[in-house]
This record gives structure tokens, sequence and C-alpha cells, in this order.
């Protein structure tokens, strides 16, 4: 029952150079049919795809970076801007306190030496009116003197007596003649 | 799935029932899967038909070199020895012919896609590139090298698919496995022996290649090394042969053994437990065609990759792979 089958199995194992030429045939003519047909254009689009997706991930990520800057570069004024602004604002309070307080004493200093000068004034016409009042007086009452005693005295000793009056008038007018006080 | 393995066991039960009129079981196992120089078709609860019978040719290599000859077997044709090289096209042949136009005709319907839109579409072409990919990256590149690999992709994914190809068209019944035939994968692994031995006379030159066979050692020792490196160079190829027959050939064999216990022990009952071992066993040949065919194309890029490697020394790529690895056991647990 056996005998056929070992005869058979000695098949098995024999080689057959036909078939090893048709194999050699068919496989060589697949090869080149297949690369010139299915696997040249399948790899180069698969090469192209791979080449397009890492150029699209490279300039992904450059573009993240670029936004990442710009995003950083617009904080960064934005900081600068509001700090420059605050700044401002507070140099431009600073010069308007400072303006003010120029001001303030520009005026202050202005009223004050406009005071001064007025006083100045007062004092000088003052003076200027005293000494009027004076010399005015000493006509007056040499006038009125000569007439009373008119030729009694000589001139100088007159003189000297008015003088002497007008020494004993108060300096300041306050409780002067209504003739002093007319002429201020 | 299920169906269609319930419909192909009770096809091949039905056959060998018929068959088993004759109480050879094993005779049948091997007639089915032996090459034949005619096409079978078996019948259920019937004779096989010879569909198909193939025009016999024979090249005489020496005068009247083809002429039949009587032998105890009877009227034989002489074999090459006796000076004449047939080459008739047989089941095998027409097996690889119709793997190798169904491997182009899937191609060609899922490869040309538009070639403006890179991204693949459907499950066909989307399958299709990963495994294309998976070639490339996996098989090419690691084992050949950043800039030697992308050279050989287009060798390695015809192997890959057509052994592929061979593979799953003789999971399919009336359909034979070209690839469980030993001049089939011999050819196939002297395709990869020769493209090797180029690789590497590409990557160091004739005089490279010349001194790589001499196994750098003093010339006193060549007697020695020369032989051992030629022998060393068909090594690979001899393994890949086998590889590919035996586990295809094996598997085939353990699936009808199953199927043919029914009629070895004379009980239908026995149905009961073979046929779900015969169907876990189609199973894991469906598996193994991936899987050979893989091996076969990882081995052949890991020997492209030792002859490139000996071009340049100093990279790193390729050589320093051990040639056993995960391919070896998957081998040894199929056959196991």
């Amino acid at each position: 029952m056996f005998l056929p089958s070992v005869l058979a199995a000695s098949n098995l194992v024999k080689v057959q150079p036909g078939l090893i030429f048709w194999t050699l045939v068919t496989f060589v003519i697949s090869a080149v049919v297949l690369k010139w047909k299915a696997w040249g254009p399948i790899l180069s689009l698969v090469e192209e795809r791979e080449k397009q997706i890492a150029s699209s991930i490279e300039s992904a990520k450059r573009e993240r970076a670029e936004a990442e800057k710009l995003l950083a570069d617009q904080k960064t004024a934005i900081a600068e801007a509001r700090r420059e602004a605050a700044e401002m604002m507070r140099r431009n309070t600073q010069e308007m306190e400072k303006f003010r307080e120029e001001l303030m004493a520009k005026s202050r200093k202005e009223a004050e030496e406009l005071k001064l000068s007025a006083r100045r004034e007062i004092d000088e016409q003052k003076a200027k009116a005293i000494a009027e009042v004076r010399s005015m007086a000493v006509d007056l009452a040499m006038e009125v003197a000569g007439k009373l005693i008119s030729e009694r005295m000589d001139d100088s000793k007159q003189r000297a007596l008015a003088e002497q009056f007008v020494q004993g008038l108060p300096l300041n007018g306050t409780s002067a003649t209504g003739a002093v006080r007319r002429t201020a | 799935m299920r169906k269609a393995m319930v419909l192909f066991a009770s096809l091949f039960a039905a056959t060998a029932w018929a068959a088993g009129s004759e109480d050879d079981v094993p005779g049948y196992i091997l007639h089915h899967v032996v090459d034949s120089p005619y096409l079978e078709i078996e019948v259920p609860l019937g004779n096989p038909i010879k569909a198909l019978e193939f025009p016999q040719w024979h090249v005489p290599l020496k005068a009247n070199g083809c002429a039949p000859r009587m032998t105890e077997h009877g009227e034989e044709i002489p074999g090459l020895m006796d000076g004449c090289l047939d080459m008739s096209i047989t089941k095998h042949t027409l097996m690889m012919w119709l793997a190798a136009l169904l491997l182009m005709a899937t191609l060609f319907i899922w490869g040309n896609r538009d070639k403006t839109k890179l991204v693949p579409r459907g499950a066909g072409a989307n399958i299709l590139e990963m495994l294309v990919l998976f070639v490339r990256d996996e098989l090419a590149i690691k084992n050949i090298g950043k800039e030697e690999g992308p050279r050989y992709v287009p060798f390695l994914l015809t192997v890959f698919f057509f052994i592929l190809f061979m593979n799953m068209l003789g999971m399919i019944p009336w359909m034979a496995t070209a690839t469980g035939n030993l001049a089939v994968t011999m050819a196939l692994a002297l395709c990869t022996f020769v493209i090797t031995q180029v690789a590497g006379i590409r990557a160091a030159g004739l005089g490279g290649y010349l001194k790589h066979l001499t196994g750098g050692v003093a010339p006193w020792l060549w007697p020695i090394m020369i032989p051992v490196e030629v022998l060393g160079l068909f090594t690979k190829p001899f393994a890949l042969t086998m590889r590919l027959f035996a586990n295809m050939l094996a598997g085939h064999i353990v699936f009808f053994f199953l199927l043919g216990l029914i009629f070895l022990l004379g009980h239908p009952a026995v149905a009961a437990v073979s046929v779900p071992f015969a169907f876990a066993i189609f199973m894991l040949e469906l598996f193994v065609a991936f899987v050979q065919a893989y091996v076969f194309a990882m081995l052949s890029a890991l020997f492209i990759g030792m002859s490139v490697a000996m071009g340049h020394h100093h990279d790193d790529h390729g050589h320093d792979h051990p040639e056993a690895g995960p391919s070896h056991d998957q081998g040894k647990a199929h056959h196991a």
C-alpha cells in the first residue's frame, strides 16, 4: 500500500529544470513589468508624500516659531507702549506740577515785587509829599509869621525859628495839620 | 471564511472518499501536492477530471536525447542527466503564471491611482501601500541601509508579492501551490543569490569581492578559507530554497493528512476531530503564506545587506544582524 506513495514521494524532491527556467522567466518579467508599472509610480508617490509631509511639518514648525516670535514681539511692544504711556503720564503730571509750582512761585514773586515797588513808590511819594508839605508849611508859617511879626525879626532868625517849629512836627504826619493832609 | 473552509473540507473529504476506494490516502495526498503535466479538477463524490493537458516540450541536448526508453517502470523520457531538457509546462507553471497575472492585475487596479492625490483612498490601495512601505522601511532600509536600501526595494517587493500570491493561490480549492515545488523555490533563491552577488560586487568592487572570498586570512590558509567562503555563499540560497519549499509543502500535507485520517481510520466520527483540526491548519496556512513571503523577502534583504556591508566595513548597517532570529523560530514552529 505504501510502495506507490514512496515512489510518489521521490517526485517531491525531484527538481524540474524546465520549471526553474519558467520560474526565472516569469520572475524576471514580473519584476521588470512591476518595476515599470507599479513599484516605480507607487514608490515615487510615497516618497513625494513623505517629502511633502516632512516639508509641511517643517514649515508648520517654522511658522509657529515665527508666530510665537511675533506674539512675543507684540507683547513686548504693548508692554513697552504701556510703560511709555505711564512714564509720559507720570512725567506730564510731574511737569504740570512743576509748571504750576513755578507759575505759582513766579506769580507770588511778581506780586511780592509789585507790592515792594508799590510800597517803595508809596514811601517815595510819601517822603516827597512830606518834604513838599514841610517846605510848604515852612513857607506858610513864614508867610504867616511874617505877616504877624513883620519887622521884628530878620529873615534868618525867622527861618530858624520856623525850622525848629517844623522839626517839632510829628514825622509820619498822622497828627498833622489839615494843610499837610491836603498836599498828600 | 468559515463557510469556505467547510466547503473546502467537504470537497476534499468527498474526493478522498472517492480515492479511498483504492485505499491509498498517502498516495492521493502526494499526488495532489506534486507537480503534474496536466491540470486535474477534483469532483466531489467522483473521479478527478483531467481538465487540461499541457503540451510537452522536450529539448534534446544531444542527438536523439529525448527518445523514450524502456525502464522498469515502463516507457520513460530520459532526464537531464541523460541529455534531455524537459521544458514542459506543468500544473505548477500554470499556477505560477496565474499568480503573476493576478499580482499584476491587483497592482494595476490598486497601484495606478490618481497621481495628483498623494493619499491613498480605499482599502485596496491602503493595504497595498502599507505592504509596500513595510517592505521598504522594515526590510530594505533596516537590513541594507539608508543609502543602498532603496535600490533593492523593487526586487524585494517583487519577491514578497510574487511568493505571497503563489502561496495564497495554493489556499484556493482546485489550485496548487507553486511554492511547494523545489524547482520554483530554487529559481527564486537563485534570483536572490544573483542579486546578492551583484550587490556585493557593486559595493566592494570585483577585487574587494574576490578578496572577501579569501576571508581576509594569510595566503597559506586560502586553500581552507576559499572553499569555506564559497560554501557559505551557497548555503544561503539553499536555506531559502528549503525553507519556503518545506513550509508550503508540509502545511498542505498536514492539512490533507488530517482529513485523510477519516479514511485511514475508517470511521466517519473521526471527522468531528479532524475537520476542526484541518480548519485550524488551514488558518495557520493562511498566516504562513504571509510569513513565508515575509521571511523570504526579509532573508533576501539580509543577505543583500551583508553583501553590501562587506563593501564598506565601517558602516554599521546590515552585517550585525544574526541570520537566525524570528524567521527561524517561525519556520520551526510551523514544522512542529
